[in-house]
C-alpha cells in the first residue's frame, strides 16, 4: 500500500515536473552560426542565463551578420526573435531602418570601448579592431602603417573580403575611407597589384592565409589570441598601424514584436553582465566590452594594442556605403 | 477525345512557373519602386560580359575533356574502372569551398605544383588567379561529369549497330562518325546548356579565384542587393536579367538539340572493334593520362583531411549527417518525381498528340530552372512561405524544395530518354492493351525506368547534399547540415576540422555517385 502511494506520488511528481518544463517561457535568440556552434559561447551563455531567467533561451541561426539582417528583412514584423545578437555596427542604421527593433531604455555607461555609446537602440556586447594578421616566421618585418602597406610597390601580398558580401571587406572599405578620404580610389589603384584576391567571407580568406597563399589577411587583432590559447603557437600577430584600426563593435537589439518582453530586456541586462562578458573572449575571440572583474585571459593580455580606434556612424555608413563601394570597384574591377 | 484530367505533367510545369513567378513578384512587390530599378550600369554590364565569357570557355573546355574522356573509357577496360566511374560522378557535388580550397592545394602559391616546379628548378612563380583559376575550377566540376553522362549514352548504341560495323570492317574514324558521333552530337547541346548556366551562374569560386571584383558574376550582384543593400527589388530585377540570357540561351541550343536517335537498350559489346587499333590505344592512353594528371590531385587533395577525421566524428556531426541526409533525400524525391512527370508529359506531345515542339517546351523547362537564381527565389518564396507556417519552419520547407528544383535538370537527363526507349518498344502492345496513366507506368515504363530512376535519385540526393547556398539564410539550431557545420568550425578558426568535414562530404558523395553510376551502367 505504501509503496503503491510513493509510486503514485513519483509520478505525479514527475508529471508535474514536465509540466512545469513545458510551461518555463521561451527567449528566442537570433545569431550567427559560430556563436551558437561547437566552440562558441553560445553553450556557455545559453547555460549561465537559464540559471537565472527561469526560462528557456533557443537560438535560431543564420550564417553571419549579413544573412541576420536579410532574414528580419524577409520577416518583418512576423519574425520570431525576441533578441537578435551580433549584428555588425556598420550594419545598424539598416537594421533600425525595418522597424523592428525596439529602444533597449537601458541606461549603458562604464563601457571599457574606445568610442562613447549613445544608441538607444542596440547595446554592444564584444568588440575589436580590424587587423592585418601576419605570419612573423614569414614576415619579419611589417608594414607599421596601412600607408606603407599600401603604398610599397614591393610589400606584402594581402588576401582580402569582398566588401559586398562579408563584413571584414566592408571595415577595410570604410577603414581606407577614413585613413585616404578622397584619395581612397587612388590607393586602391595602388594597392592592387599586391592584392591576391577578394573572398567571399573571412573564413575562405583566413583558410588561404593559413595555406600561405598571402603575407597577410584582413581579420582582426584579437585573431593570434585564438593561435596562442588553442594551438599554442605565438608566430600569428596582428600588424599594428600607426593611423589607427578600424573597430568592428557587435550588437544586439530586442524586438518590438517580442512576446517575452520582460525576458528579452533582463537579457539585454545580461549581455553586459559578468557572466556573459566573460564567455565572449575566448568564445568568441573578441573583446568584451566590459572587462571581467578577473581581467582578460592570459592570451589576450600580450596582443599588440592600437592607439586610435576608426569608426563612422552607423548614418555614415549608411549614406555612403554606396559611393564608397563603387569607389572601390572603380579602381579594383579592372 | 475526351479530357477528364490535366496530365500530373503539365500540373509539374504550371507548379514550377508558378513557384517561380511568385518568388520573383514576392519579391518585386517588397522591394517597392525604388528608382534603382531601371539602371544597370557600366559595371554590371562588363560583369556580364566577363560571365558570359568565361562561362562558355568553361563550357567549352569541359565538354572537349569530358567527351575526350568519355571517348577513351568507352573503349577501355582496365581494373578499378569502375571506381574511376564514380570519382567521375563525384567532382560535379563537391561543396564549392572544398573545391577553393582543393584548387589552391594543387595550384597554389606553395601548392603541389609550385613544390614540383621549384624541386625541377622553376623559379618564376606562377599565379592561377582570374581565367587560370576560372577554369580549373570549373572545368574540373564539370568535364568528369559531362564524362560520366556522354559514357552512359556511348553505352546505349545497339548491339546490332556494332554488329554491322563489325561486319563491314568500319576504320576506327567510320567508327567514330557513324556510331559515336550521332550520340555526342544528341548530348552535347543540352550538356552544353546544363554546364553552360552552371558555370554563369558560379559565385563564390569566381569571386575566390578570379582575384578582383572584374572577375565577378551576376550572382555576386544579386546577392549583394538581398543581403547587404536589402534591395529586393533590385535583386529582382538583377534576376530577371539573369533569367533571360539563360533563357536566350537554353532556347538557342533546344533550338540546336536534336533528340537521340531513340535507342534499342540492348547494352553494347563488352569490346568495341576499335579497342584494338594502335594509334586509338596511344591517343587514349594519353587523354586518360592527362585526365587523370588533371582530375585526380584535385579530387585527392581533401584527402588532406583524413588526419582530422576522428576528431570531428561527434554527436554534432551525426546529427548534421542525418539532416543532410533527410534533407538530400527530400529534394531528390521532388527531383525525380518532377522530372518524371515532366519527361512523361513530353513523351505525350511528341509521341501521342505528334507535337515536338510543344514537347521541346517540357524538355527545355528544366534547364530553365536552372537559370533562376537561387538566393532569389528562395527569398521570394520566403515572403510567401511565411504567411502560411512559422518563419522558423521555412527553411524546412524551402531547403528540400530548393534543392530539388535544382536537380530537375539532371533527373530529367537520365529519365526522359528512357521513357522514350519504353514508348518505342512497348508503347504500340501497351496502346493495343488498353495501358494507361498509372497502370502503363507501373507496367510498361517501370521495368526499365527502375534503375535510371535509383541512378538519378542517388545524383539528386549527392547534389543537394554538399549544397551551402540556402542553408546559409535558414540554418539554425535545428537545421544544421553538413556543409553548414563546415562553415561553423571554419567561422572558428577550426580550419582542419572543417577540411575533415569536406572529406566527410566528398566521401558520402563519392558513394552516391558510386550507386547511381552502378544504377545507370548495370545492364536491363
Amino acid at each position: 500500500m505504501l509503496r503503491r502511494t510513493l509510486l503514485t506520488l513519483a509520478s505525479l511528481a514527475l508529471a508535474a515536473n514536465a509540466a512545469f518544463a513545458q510551461s518555463k517561457p521561451v527567449l528566442t535568440v537570433y545569431t550567427y552560426g559560430s556563436f551558437a556552434g561547437k566552440y562558441g559561447p553560445g553553450k556557455t551563455v545559453k547555460e549561465r542565463f537559464e540559471a537565472t531567467c527561469g526560462c528557456e533561451l533557443t537560438w535560431v541561426t543564420a550564417e553571419d551578420a549579413g544573412s541576420l539582417v536579410g532574414r528580419l528583412r524577409l520577416e518583418g514584423t512576423g519574425t520570431k526573435a525576441d533578441v537578435v545578437l551580433g549584428l555588425d555596427v556598420n550594419l545598424a542604421a539598416e537594421a533600425k531602418a525595418l522597424d523592428v527593433f525596439a529602444p533597449h531604455g537601458m541606461v549603458v555607461k562604464d563601457l571599457a570601448l574606445p568610442i562613447a555609446w549613445s544608441d538607444d537602440t542596440f547595446i554592444p556586447f564584444d568588440w575589436g579592431y580590424y587587423a592585418f594578421v601576419y605570419d612573423s616566421d614569414k614576415l619579419p618585418n611589417p608594414p607599421k602603417s596601412l600607408k606603407e602597406l599600401v603604398e610599397n610597390p614591393n610589400g606584402p601580398k594581402v588576401v582580402l573580403q569582398d566588401p559586398r558580401t562579408s563584413a571584414p571587406g566592408l571595415g577595410l572599405l570604410l577603414w581606407m575611407q577614413k585613413v585616404y578620404g578622397d584619395k581612397t580610389g587612388e590607393a586602391w589603384s595602388q594597392l592592387k597589384p599586391r592584392i591576391v584576391t577578394f573572398t567571399k567571407g573571412w573564413s575562405e580568406a583566413y583558410g588561404l592565409f593559413l595555406k600561405g597563399e598571402a603575407d597577410m589577411v584582413m581579420s582582426y587583432t584579437t585573431s593570434p589570441a585564438y593561435h596562442i590559447a588553442v594551438e599554442k603557437k605565438s608566430n600569428y600577430k596582428a600588424a599594428i598601424f600607426s593611423e589607427g584600426h578600424y573597430m568592428q563593435v557587435e550588437i544586439a537589439g530586442m524586438t518590438r514584436t517580442t512576446r517575452q518582453p520582460e525576458l528579452a530586456k533582463k537579457f539585454m541586462a545580461f549581455l553586459l553582465s559578468e557572466p556573459f562578458q566573460s564567455a565572449m573572449p575566448e568564445g568568441n575571440w573578441m573583446l568584451p566590452v566590459k572587462t571581467p572583474a578577473a581581467g582578460l585571459p592570459a592570451a589576450f593580455k600580450d596582443l599588440a594594442q592600437p592607439q586610435k580606434a576608426l569608426l563612422f556612424t552607423p548614418e555614415e555608413v549608411l549614406q555612403n556605403r554606396r559611393a564608397f563601394t563603387d569607389t572601390w570597384l572603380n579602381a579594383t574591377a579592372r | 477525345m475526351t479530357r477528364t484530367l490535366p496530365h500530373p505533367g503539365s500540373l509539374v510545369a504550371l507548379t514550377l512557373l508558378a513557384l517561380v513567378a511568385g518568388g520573383f513578384i514576392a519579391l518585386a512587390v517588397v522591394g517597392g519602386e525604388k528608382p534603382t530599378l531601371l539602371s544597370i550600369g557600366l559595371y554590371l554590364w562588363r560583369v556580364l560580359a566577363f560571365s558570359i565569357v568565361q562561362a562558355a570557355l568553361s563550357t567549352l573546355l569541359s565538354l572537349l575533356l569530358g567527351a575526350a574522356l568519355a571517348l577513351a573509357l568507352a573503349r577501355r577496360r582496365f581494373p578499378g574502372r569502375s571506381g574511376v566511374l564514380a570519382l567521375l560522378g563525384t567532382t560535379m557535388v563537391i561543396p564549392t569551398i572544398v573545391t577553393v580550397f582543393a584548387v589552391f592545394a594543387v595550384y597554389g602559391r606553395s601548392g603541389w605544383a609550385a613544390q614540383i616546379l621549384s624541386h625541377l628548378g622553376w623559379t618564376g612563380g606562377f599565379s592561377i588567379f582570374g581565367y587560370p583559376g576560372i577554369l580549373i575550377a570549373h572545368v574540373f566540376l564539370n568535364a568528369p561529369f559531362v564524362a560520366r553522362i556522354l559514357l552512359d549514352s556511348l553505352s546505349l548504341v545497339p548491339a546490332e549497330h556494332w554488329r554491322l560495323a563489325s561486319a563491314f570492317g568500319f576504320t576506327p574514324g567510320q567508327i567514330f562518325r557513324h556510331l559515336d558521333w550521332p550520340v555526342l552530337r544528341a548530348e552535347l547541346p543540352g550538356l552544353a546548356g546544363l554546364v553552360f548556366l552552371l558555370c554563369f551562374k558560379s559565385f563564390a569560386i569566381v569571386l575566390a579565384l578570379g582575384g578582383g571584383p572584374s572577375r565577378s558574376t551576376l550572382e555576386v550582384a544579386i546577392y549583394e542587393a538581398l543581403k547587404i543593400d536589402l534591395d529586393f527589388g533590385r535583386a529582382a530585377w538583377l534576376s530577371l536579367i539573369q533569367l533571360a540570357i539563360c533563357l536566350t540561351l537554353t532556347g538557342v541550343l533546344n533550338w540546336a538539340l536534336t533528340r537521340p536517335p531513340t535507342t534499342h537498350t540492348i547494352r553494347g559489346l563488352v569490346e568495341r572493334p576499335d579497342a584494338r587499333n594502335r594509334r586509338l590505344k596511344i591517343l587514349d592512353a594519353a587523354i586518360l593520362g592527362i585526365g587523370t594528371l588533371f582530375i585526380a590531385p584535385l579530387a585527392l587533395s581533401p584527402l588532406g583531411g583524413l588526419s582530422h577525421i576522428v576528431s570531428v566524428i561527434d554527436a554534432d556531426l551525426a546529427r548534421a549527417f542525418v539532416t543532410s541526409m533527410a534533407i538530400a533525400a527530400l529534394a531528390a524525391t521532388i527531383a525525380c518525381l518532377s522530372a518524371l512527370a515532366l519527361a512523361s508529359a513530353a513523351r505525350r506531345w511528341r509521341v501521342v498528340h505528334r507535337s515536338p515542339r510543344i514537347a521541346a517546351i517540357y524538355d527545355a523547362l528544366p534547364n530553365t530552372l536552372l537559370a533562376v537564381p537561387p538566393f532569389a527565389l528562395t527569398a521570394g518564396l520566403f515572403l510567401i512561405v511565411r504567411r502560411f507556417a512559422d518563419p522558423s519552419a521555412a527553411g524546412l520547407i524551402l531547403l528540400p524544395l530548393i534543392n530539388g528544383l535544382a536537380a530537375i535538370p539532371f533527373a530529367y537527363r537520365s529519365l526522359a530518354p528512357r521513357l522514350l526507349t519504353a514508348e518505342e518498344r512497348y508503347g504500340r502492345i501497351a496502346a493495343s492493351l488498353g495501358l494507361a496513366g498509372v497502370s502503363k507506368l507501373a507496367i510498361m515504363d517501370w521495368p526499365l525506368l527502375r534503375r535510371p530512376f535509383g541512378s538519378a535519385f542517388a545524383l539528386a540526393m549527392a547534389l543537394s547534399f554538399g549544397d551551402f547556398g540556402i542553408i546559409a539564410l535558414f540554418g539554425g539550431q535545428d537545421l544544421v547540415t553538413l556543409p553548414y557545420l563546415l562553415f561553423e568550425r571554419l567561422g572558428s578558426y577550426r580550419l582542419d576540422e572543417a577540411s575533415a568535414i569536406g572529406l566527410f562530404i566528398v566521401l558520402v558523395a563519392f558513394v552516391l555517385a558510386h550507386v547511381s553510376g552502378r544504377l545507370s551502367h548495370a545492364g536491363n
